[in-house]
């Protein structure tokens, strides 16, 4: 089984630098990965390194809290089009859901679906921050809001995808939308066995040595 | 008083220690009870501010009318990485939702890659769309080495913060001493300092107050004029 093609192969920490996004597009490319998953800032410069190629750009809106502004969401997202984003990854607004304001969760990703109108949209949860039945109140709710993947966590919080909470959200959702897990996936093994349980797409961490000179002061 | 006098004694020229603190939430599962108790608690102990995400920016504002409690809200948080464009949209929403100050997170990857011009385009696009309000621009110092710090502040500065701030809460670690006294050193009166992250006691409120620091952001703001230790464990 060729698993490439499932994979987002991802770079989204603070440090990231140009150098790193050059490595990683080059590294995507070599692998045919089926794309990068790099911070906004960074979509422009991804787009001129991956030209001619089949490796996509995926961006994060709203990321990694999922607690700005509607507005800014959708500004976020259609920014990182017009830089040549591929697909979309926003975070649900956590803080809205566990208030119950299901309403404004609700809004909050179908303003996002209809700005950016055909372009994949993945909704992350962030499970190991929900309860099973958070988990299938937030799967519902991106149903109703026509999202096109489920993304199980952003890999800032304490814990990433588990078999567990994909075959809660596989059973919620059907084949209604499909399934990306993220977190600790450094495998063929643990990446079949995912799949296996229904995901469609894995996003990989991508391990870049870092350098970090000694401070001049102690 | 709030407080009681320990072995770090404050100058007579300090203002109170209430209108140093930013009282802050900032974790994504924030609920609307959070944010109305903060917002309680900064009117009760007449905080400088109350510090929030930006999709709660309106919710503050409303509760915090006709008191003197400003609404601070962060943008681009917590990793500085997004595109320059939508951190001024994510202000001028903020703005228009009642935000008195702003406090953005420098793009760290780009002052990584030495592309200083875009660090510094990032935060004067920013100060340009609210050239007479607070702009707090945080350096996230855990990720930076002297050097960085030392850069990071000038271009700050040059750009058109009113203030450096240390941390987001959310990276390696917070505030430190060391780095509030470089942060300073490089400011000079050109702009202000706020320490975040760790700040959870008197004590270590006083010390970052007598380094000349001039706002502290904390979600510890009542155990800090109380004279108590948080075990609060969140910023």
């Amino acid at each position: 089984m060729d698993i490439s093609r499932y994979i987002d192969y991802t770079l989204l920490k603070a440090t990231t630098t140009e150098r790193e996004i050059i490595d990683l597009c080059y590294q995507a490319k070599d692998q045919d990965f089926y794309s990068v998953c790099i911070n906004p800032a960074y979509v422009a410069l991804a787009k001129q390194l991956l030209e001619n190629t089949n490796v996509k750009i995926c961006t994060v809106v709203g990321f990694p809290l999922g607690a700005s502004s509607t507005a800014s969401k959708v500004y976020e997202a259609q920014k990182a089009i017009e830089d040549g984003a591929n697909e979309i990854e926003m975070v649900m607004n956590l803080g809205f859901l566990k208030s119950k304001n299901y309403v404004s969760v609700l809004k909050d990703i179908i303003d996002v679906k209809m700005a950016i109108k055909k372009i994949p949209l993945k909704v992350i949860l962030e499970i190991s921050e929900l309860n099973k039945n958070e988990i299938i109140k937030a799967c519902n709710i991106c149903i109703d809001a026509k999202a096109d993947y489920i993304k199980t966590s952003s890999g800032f919080s304490k814990s990433g995808a588990t078999l567990t909470a994909t075959k809660i959200i596989k059973k919620t959702i059907r084949d209604a939308i499909k399934i990306q897990a993220f977190g600790d996936i450094k495998d063929i093994e643990t990446s079949i066995k995912y799949i296996d349980a229904g995901v469609h797409r894995i996003g990989m961490a991508a391990l870049f040595k870092t350098t970090r000179s000694i401070r001049l002061v102690s | 008083m709030f407080f009681t006098f320990t072995e770090t004694t404050f100058s007579i020229y300090m203002k109170p220690l209430n209108k140093y603190i930013d009282h802050t939430i900032l974790k994504a599962t924030a609920t609307k009870s959070d944010i109305i108790q903060l917002c309680e608690e900064a009117k009760q102990y007449q905080f400088f501010s109350v510090c929030v995400n930006s999709c709660y920016v309106s919710l503050a504002k409303n509760l915090l009318q006709n008191t003197d409690v400003k609404v601070c809200s962060v943008i681009g948080f917590p990793l500085g990485a997004m595109s320059t464009e939508a951190k001024v949209a994510e202000t001028k929403q903020a703005l228009n939702d009642g935000a008195d100050e702003i406090d953005m997170v420098i793009n760290i990857g780009l002052l990584k890659s030495n592309d200083f011009d875009a660090v510094w385009k990032d935060i004067e696009a920013v100060k340009n769309c609210m050239p007479t309000k607070t702009l707090k621009v945080i350096l996230e110092t855990c990720y930076l080495e002297e050097l960085e710090i030392i850069k990071a502040s000038e271009l700050a500065i040059q750009s058109g913060a009113d203030f450096i701030k240390t941390s987001t809460g959310f990276g390696t670690g917070g505030a430190t001493i060391h780095d509030v006294k470089l942060m300073k050193h490089v400011a000079n009166n050109n702009a202000k300092i706020k320490a975040s992250g760790g700040v959870k006691d008197y004590n270590t409120a006083l010390e970052y107050i007598n380094l000349g620091v001039e706002r502290l952001g904390t979600s510890s703001g009542i155990a800090i004029v109380t004279g108590q230790t948080s075990d609060d464990k969140n910023y």
